[in-house]
């Protein structure tokens, strides 16, 4: 008890507070930081078409990050434009841009590639047919239509 | 208060800022990543038909023509139907010829990519409560809840029939 009494009353005069023990801090933040750095992804590439993708119910969760090839169709000043991952291309120049990716790809990606397709849920059946026939032509058949998920 | 601390021999290091160093870190990791998981409708589509093929015949009557017209109104054999109506035809269709079926679709140029992927949802949601029916029969549980090999059974008992035509601007079949 003595000990105690003594270091109380040097402590209690030098300061009249006595200072919180911050040490732990840095390591419970550095943990969070982990976390966020585990379960998030970089954003691969910015979104240049303003798209809202539909809603449904029977949505998956789309896997396989790598063999996965990001197609938008949305509007650009006004008119409906594809991208393929980063860039806007023409509709013509979608079977030249897969076959780019494609071959960029490890071959187990590229024999799984999916298309993750997001469109503008006001975008005409005319443009996205058109998208879906150069990816059919392109041989990318596995796709994807991205949604966000409502309950029944 | 100099002497007294003359007896320590390690000077402590100043680790104050460690906390907000991290903190920058976290903060730009927070701003620079994305968390949604990405969920979609899964399908796979045909491969490009061959030049020399035949289109295949099938009998009339196992054909459900689905389709969606230029006031994104959806049809299923020419009657005006709702996604839900849909998805009960076709659970109706689907469960009498599971293996003989055919769902046609096709959608008008001028509708809206919203209403096709309504249709999607309504005819795969069909196929989802019919695996359903099956693995709560044979393993006790959901389609959802199943492990691969459950699910590819259920898959091949109730195979997906969708036929899909890709209509060019012209009006080609």
């Amino acid at each position: 008890m003595k000990p105690m009494q003594s270091m109380f009353r040097s402590s209690a005069r030098d300061k009249g507070v006595p200072s919180l023990n911050m040490a732990s801090m840095p390591d419970l933040i550095f943990t969070v930081l982990f976390f966020f750095m585990i379960v998030t992804h970089m954003r691969s590439d910015e979104v240049k078409v303003r798209l809202q993708v539909p809603q449904g119910t029977e949505v998956q969760k789309l896997a396989n990050r790598p063999s996965v090839v990001n197609v938008y169709v949305g509007q650009l000043d006004g008119q409906w434009q594809v991208q393929v991952n980063g860039d806007v291309v023409s509709p013509e120049d979608i079977t030249a841009r897969i076959e780019q990716i494609r071959k960029r790809m490890a071959p187990e990606n590229a024999e799984h590639l999916t298309i993750s397709f997001r469109a503008d849920r006001k975008a005409p059946m005319r443009v996205i047919n058109q998208v879906k026939r150069t990816l059919q032509r392109s041989y990318a058949l596995r796709i994807n239509y991205s949604a966000t998920e409502i309950k029944k | 208060m100099f002497r007294k601390r003359n007896h320590r021999q390690i000077p402590e290091l100043n680790t104050t800022s460690t906390a907000d160093i991290s903190f920058m870190l976290l903060i730009f990791f927070l701003v620079t990543s994305s968390m949604d998981t990405d969920k979609g409708l899964m399908r796979q589509m045909a491969p490009p038909p061959l030049e020399h093929e035949q289109p295949m015949d099938v009998q009339k009557d196992l054909v459900m023509r689905v389709a969606i017209d230029a006031d994104n109104q959806l049809l299923c054999d020419d009657e005006v139907v709702t996604p839900q109506q849909l998805t009960e035809r076709v659970v109706a269709l689907a469960s009498v010829n599971r293996e003989d079926h055919v769902i046609a679709v096709e959608a008008d140029p001028a509708s809206t990519y919203e209403t096709y992927f309504l249709m999607q949802d309504a005819i795969v949601g069909a196929y989802h409560t019919l695996r359903s029916q099956y693995t709560l029969k044979h393993y006790g549980r959901d389609y959802t809840r199943c492990t691969i090999d459950e699910r590819s059974a259920a898959n091949d008992y109730y195979p997906q029939r969708i036929s899909e035509s890709l209509a060019e601007e012209g009006g080609r079949p």
